[in-house]
């Protein structure tokens, strides 16, 4: 290759070399040299010979670039079509988890039976926790409104259904449930239900409850897991956010989230 | 025994928050505080009681903790 770049002088020096020396250099080359040994008749020999040779080699050079483009052309057209059906499947997986899983079947304060579906289309804010709670839970559910309220401040930006789940049921009924979550928010959805039903609630989102001793006033503490989860209109789980993350933190993720949502249901 | 509303969790945790301050202001001598602490237990629930007289503990370990005024014990013969 580099003898290329040097042609017109390498020609000139290589002729004075025995042939045989130039068996080991590319091809066309030695066969060029020989060709110029053996016909020492003037430069109009070698001029003839020489020529055909460039254009030769760039038609050569063009050649291959073009077949490597193309292999390379085909090679990125296979990888974006593998591409496309890996999004294709997921896409499938994620529709078929959004109608099955995280489904519930409970009571809302109001007594009006609810279940995921009832949400679709909307972005939930789900919070898990009992009436009885010292501390956290009022805390918590305080932090989920202001995040519910400074979301409906901003114009443009689709409402916010704040929900809160109990892991209380012996206690937290209906009436229990409306006490409780007037002081909140009017737009704040309790929801109650049998053990069994809270029970299939708390293990399709992965929370984990569990009732302290009893006292002499039947009082008990429960305690539970804490989070704050984010589902999508589609009814998916989108994003979960624990006691650190605060108010702002909070309604800026939940902005972003829908910012870059896309419907896989529609 | 229905759960505390909202007004009734607000005074809780205030007392709460005033005998807490008493017992900052007198290194921790329940002694002291005696008039705040019966206006405690008056205010709220026996479990809440229970429950923050456990987190205040835990609060004021963390605080020692993180003051580095615990060392590891001593390693056994064994170890």
């Amino acid at each position: 290759m580099l003898l290329l770049v040097w042609a017109p002088k390498a020609w000139h020096r290589l002729s004075h070399l025995k042939p045989s020396a130039l068996l080991w250099t590319p091809g066309g080359k030695a066969r060029h040299v020989r060709c110029q040994l053996l016909s020492s008749q003037g430069p109009g020999e070698t001029g003839r010979q020489s020529r055909p040779q460039g254009p030769g080699l760039r038609t050569r050079l063009l050649i291959t670039a073009l077949f490597g483009t193309g292999l390379g052309g085909a090679w990125l057209a296979a990888r974006a079509e593998k591409e496309h059906r890996r999004q294709q499947q997921r896409t499938e997986a994620l529709r078929q988890a959004a109608v099955g899983q995280g489904d519930f079947s409970l009571v809302d304060h109001q007594g009006q039976a609810r279940c995921k579906a009832d949400f679709r289309g909307q972005w939930v804010l789900m919070y898990f926790g009992f009436t009885h709670c010292p501390d956290i839970c009022p805390d918590e559910l305080e932090k989920l409104v202001q995040v519910v309220r400074q979301l409906e401040a901003e114009p443009g930006l689709p409402p916010v259904q704040p929900v809160f789940i109990t892991v209380d049921p012996e206690r937290d009924t209906v009436a229990a449930m409306a006490r409780y979550v007037q002081d909140f928010h009017p737009r704040l959805l309790g929801l109650t239900g049998s053990a069994e039903q809270v029970a299939q609630v708390s293990r399709s989102y992965r929370v984990y409850y569990s009732a302290g001793p009893k006292d002499e006033d039947q009082d008990y503490i429960v305690d539970h897991s804490i989070a704050i989860y984010l589902l999508s209109p589609d009814g998916l789980f989108t994003d979960y956010y624990s006691r650190a993350r605060s108010a702002e933190q909070i309604a800026d993720s939940v902005r972003r989230h829908m910012a870059t949502f896309r419907s896989i249901l529609d | 025994m229905a759960a505390p509303s909202m007004k009734e969790r607000q005074a809780c945790w205030g007392a709460r928050d005033a005998y807490w301050k008493c017992l900052d202001e007198n290194t921790e001598d329940p002694s002291r505080c005696k008039k705040l602490r019966s206006s405690f237990e008056s205010s709220c629930p026996q479990q809440w009681i229970k429950y923050f007289d456990k987190r205040r503990d835990y609060l004021k370990f963390k605080e020692k903790f993180e003051a580095g005024q615990f060392q590891p014990s001593k390693p056994t013969a064994q170890s």
